[in-house]
């Protein structure tokens, strides 16, 4: 074990190591600090948070808006922030999550209100999964899905994934969707998985 | 299962900081473990929130660590046992948004490294270095006030209680620390 390299200047923008996708209707880019009432009010939501855990303190949204820029720096994939390019509004969130426990690393989404109903989920998901196999190497990835989450099967399920197996999250029971094997070039270099 | 975590990918822009004792560095995966320890163990965290209630819940607290180093620059140091290589505690400087009303020292020490005065010597090192180097002198600590080895601490290093206050429904004391830069000066 090698102690850390720290060339790193204090206050630096450490997350510009963390890519931008663009879309047609979306930019995927990394979380700004001025994102966090956005974040905060979407975790703070019951209806948002029903299938992925409940609805969250504040405190504890900030606990996962932070855990989200440490897991980019520990994992070297993690969640991007999806920004409407019409109106510059922060439409949801969408990437690669790999907790403790969890089986593999797993696709996933949220949304806002005011932002479903469009097919922004789905052009995010699809870009995210694109690069998620393209640059870490994940492919094919799954998604882990509360069986009463009707929206986000549907999308799972538009996107071609079906279901592998049925299991438990943290105590609640859960589909493993598998998502199709990607037909594009794997990553040159080894990535955190 | 491939619960394995990975030493950082991207930069966390901890400074080493060595002292007699201990090394002072930013977050690495095989911190996970010990830290999980501390957070799910109820007697430790009596006075700092309570344990985490899973390992998920650990877990998550242990990516925002590495979380507040990029977006605030500074946070909790791993103060590794030079003697034995372990992880012995985490001591840094912690600014959670939206909550804190400043930054502030804090220091938690794992099992089996107490009473050798190691969060002492982390936390004067800590200050010492944050005051210098990254701007943050005279910064508190928020402390409960049964909390009598941490209160100890803070009195040791020649902290102040300035005022009460309460932090997510406990009571704390708000401890203000000397100025290292004008005691240079």
């Amino acid at each position: 074990m090698t102690l850390p390299a720290t060339p790193t200047p204090v206050n630096s923008a450490p997350m510009t190591a963390i890519p931008e996708i663009e879309t047609e209707r979306l930019i995927l880019r990394p979380y700004r600090l001025s994102d966090f009432d956005t974040f905060a009010a979407c975790n703070m939501d019951d209806s948002r948070m029903r299938w992925i855990g409940g609805a969250q303190s504040r405190h504890g949204a900030w606990q996962s808006f932070a855990a989200a820029m440490g897991q980019w720096a520990l994992r070297g994939y993690g969640v991007w922030a999806v920004e409407r390019k019409d109106t510059g509004a922060l439409a949801g969130r969408t990437g690669v999550v790999h907790a403790e426990s969890w089986p593999e690393p797993e696709l996933g989404w949220v949304f806002n209100a005011g932002h479903e109903g469009l097919g922004l989920a789905h052009e995010a998901a699809l870009a995210a999964r694109d690069h998620a196999a393209r640059h870490f190497g994940l492919n094919p990835i799954i998604s882990q899905i509360h069986p009463e989450n009707a929206r986000s099967r549907a999308l799972a399920e538009r996107m071609g994934a079906v279901v592998e197996r049925e299991t438990t999250l943290l105590g609640d029971p859960c589909l493993i969707y598998r998502h199709p094997r990607l037909d594009v070039p794997a990553p040159g270099r080894e990535v955190a998985a | 299962m491939t619960a394995v975590l990975h030493d950082p990918v991207h930069p966390i822009p901890a400074p080493l900081i060595e002292t007699k004792r201990l090394i002072l560095r930013g977050p690495l995966a095989r911190d996970f473990e010990p830290a999980r320890d501390f957070m799910r163990d109820p007697l430790r965290t009596r006075y700092v929130g309570g344990p985490v209630e899973d390992d998920f819940s650990a877990w998550r607290v242990f990516m925002a660590v590495a979380g507040h180093w990029m977006w605030r620059g500074y946070g909790f140091w791993t103060v590794e046992d030079r003697a034995s290589g372990r992880p012995a505690g985490r001591v840094g400087m912690i600014y959670h948004f939206p909550d804190w009303p400043e930054p502030e020292l804090g220091w938690h020490v794992f099992e089996r490294f107490e009473g050798k005065g190691i969060a002492f010597e982390a936390a004067m090192a800590v200050r010492e270095h944050c005051a210098r180097i990254m701007g943050l002198d005279r910064p508190i600590s928020q402390i409960h006030p049964d909390n009598a080895r941490s209160r100890a601490l803070a009195e040791r290093m020649g902290a102040e209680v300035e005022r009460e206050a309460e932090m997510h429904g406990d009571p704390v004391l708000i401890y203000r620390h000397p100025s290292v830069l004008e005691v240079a000066a």
